[in-house]
């Protein structure tokens, strides 16, 4: 992207009012600065695919290798979690991380005239969320392509998907939102997002059911919004029947997640701003 | 001295005749990146917890396959332990990868690389030390993390090594140790150029970690796939690394010494191939004038 167009996209931002402009102004400038990075983008998707590959042939170790209470074959069960897991792993670290880049390269004050904290984090997630989207499509369609892996689905089963997919994915914005508050405030990145990552992946169902899981490990995996959301997904692609009452369940706890926390989180970064601001620490780094 | 043309700029920078000596700049280095790391003390506390989480990944995935025996050079080990075994390797190297490009990927970030580049001490005394370091501490990291989650996770206590195995273990990680400090400090070089350092390192850790057989023997590759495999150094560092620990592996046995010798043979080109691309590359940053850029 051009100097002058991350300038122009800013200035004419004074002439667009409704919040919905200034969300897509700052989705469409993630994504034009995200074209600019398009070797990161080429060796993600690398990378999602080897995952992917890694787990189709750890199927193979056992090929009747039994998922503990989901009628799926092991990689089925594996390639829904490993796809879901990539793109939460961009909506948790969309908001904090480019707050963090932000403040690095001095365009965070610039940014705070602008926008309030709310479309920013709509727009930077939305712009993160949909390139990670892209390249797990690749690598499922090169899934299909080099390892025949499909799924049957019902246009009923995409709706409901589709909702999941969305409280899944705004429940780890707050959490993104939750740490861009000490991003802020701090003016550094701790490695709590990465490990929030990490137990997201390992405690969440992702790669094994969480039936495996006893004691404190459980209660870790029953913490994270990710483990009611796939459950949801893994009870709506392979089971038999359709149990409505789980899936709304665990939708409502998915929106107790998002609640709870983006209250927390808006009101923490609410508090870190004003302290900034208080300070004449906008600039700081 | 006055300064004609951007050769002479290069090999000022490169080989400076008031430069320190190596000893002197590495040990500057050492206490600096001590300084940073204290500042973030926390971080290793956060470190260890992402080890235990790692490792707890691995360890739930094997209980997948709790009954299964896993028969390879002649050793039968229960699945448990040879997956373990696997990812011990992996998560180790990791560090060592992960941390050198994070290193190099956060001093472009914050601008403070361009500085360290047109010290007296010259670039590539600068990587090779900054790259020992990383090394060295993602090393003793690696050794405190793994200690307790020994105790967490009693993977490894039915297995007996003999004193020989045991020396051809530790020969085998050292070589794997030297191998991923070679492949850093190519990557790096790399990295100065395309920027893009901690991406290369997650590509380069995947696809090893994938041709390694970490999580499942190779005999289920296609044949295509096992012969490419078999080009990795870190498939064989794994495969010796497991006959040491459950097979009674010794250094005269095929597999310990080719392992051994295929790694020092890759870590020499890997090194000579730094040394032939550094000028190169160094001069295209210039010449392009992307050296402060990110």
């Amino acid at each position: 992207m051009h100097a002058n167009e991350v300038v122009s996209s800013f200035i004419n931002l004074e002439k667009k009012s409704s919040p919905l402009s200034r969300i897509s102004a700052i989705f469409l400038t993630r994504l034009k600065m995200a074209f600019n990075y398009k070797s990161s983008f080429l060796m993600t998707l690398v990378l999602n695919l080897v995952t992917i590959m890694m787990y189709f042939f750890f199927s193979k170790i056992k090929p009747e290798m039994q998922v503990f209470g989901i009628n799926a074959t092991y990689f089925e069960f594996a390639i829904i979690g490993l796809c879901l897991q990539m793109v939460v792993g961009t909506s948790l670290g969309s908001v904090s991380a480019n707050i963090y880049n932000e403040i690095l390269s001095g365009t965070w004050s610039s940014v705070l005239l602008h926008f309030n904290f709310l479309e920013y984090s709509i727009g930077t997630t939305l712009a993160g969320v949909l390139l990670s989207s892209v390249s797990i499509f690749l690598a499922i369609g090169l899934a299909y392509l080099t390892i025949g892996f499909y799924l049957t689905i019902t246009s009923q089963e995409v709706m409901l998907i589709l909702l999941l997919f969305i409280l899944i994915i705004l429940a780890h914005m707050a959490i993104s939102m939750l740490f861009a508050a000490f991003t802020i405030f701090y003016q550094k990145t701790s490695n709590l997002i990465s490990l929030l990552y990490q137990l997201t992946k390992t405690f969440s169902g992702v790669v094994f059911p969480v039936t495996l899981l006893s004691g404190f490990p459980l209660i870790v995996s029953r913490s994270l919004p990710l483990t009611y959301g796939l459950e949801s997904i893994h009870q709506l692609l392979f089971s038999p029947t359709l149990n409505m009452d789980y899936i709304f369940v665990n939708c409502l706890i998915i929106i107790s997640f998002i609640v709870l926390l983006g209250s927390i989180a808006y009101g923490m970064v609410f508090l870190s701003l004003k302290n900034i601001r208080k300070n004449g620490k906008v600039d700081w780094y | 001295m006055s300064i004609k043309n951007p050769d002479e700029v290069i090999k000022k920078f490169l080989t400076q005749e008031s430069s320190p000596s190596f000893f002197k700049g590495l040990k500057a280095l050492f206490v600096r990146n001590m300084k940073i790391i204290w500042q973030y003390k926390f971080s290793l506390l956060m470190g260890f917890i992402n080890t235990l989480v790692v490792t707890s990944l691995f360890f739930y995935i094997s209980l997948l396959v709790p009954d299964l025996q896993m028969t390879q050079d002649n050793y039968t080990v229960d699945s448990i332990s040879f997956i373990f075994a696997g990812v011990l390797l992996l998560e180790i190297s990791t560090k060592i990868l992960m941390k050198s490009m994070n290193s190099f990927t956060s001093e472009m970030k914050q601008g403070t690389f361009e500085t360290l580049a047109t010290l007296p001490f010259g670039l590539r005394r600068y990587f090779i030390s900054e790259i020992a370091f990383e090394v060295l501490y993602g090393l003793i990291l690696s050794t405190v993390y793994f200690i307790p989650i020994f105790f967490i996770f009693p993977v490894f206590r039915a297995v007996s090594i003999s004193a020989a195995s045991f020396f051809s273990l530790l020969l085998v990680a050292l070589c794997t140790i030297l191998f991923f400090f070679s492949l850093s400090l190519l990557a790096a070089n790399f990295t100065i150029l395309n920027k893009r350092g901690k991406e290369i390192a997650m590509v380069l850790i995947g696809i090893m970690h994938l041709l390694s057989g970490s999580l499942f023997p190779l005999q289920l590759f296609p044949k295509w796939l096992e012969h490419i495999a078999h080009a990795s150094p870190f498939t064989f560092a794994v495969q010796a690394f497991r006959l040491c620990l459950f097979g009674q592996g010794v250094l005269s046995d095929n597999i310990i010494w080719g392992a051994v010798l295929f790694l020092i043979l890759s870590s020499i080109v890997l090194i000579a191939t730094f040394y032939f691309t550094f000028n190169s590359i160094y001069k295209r940053i210039r010449i392009t004038g992307t050296i402060h850029e990110f």
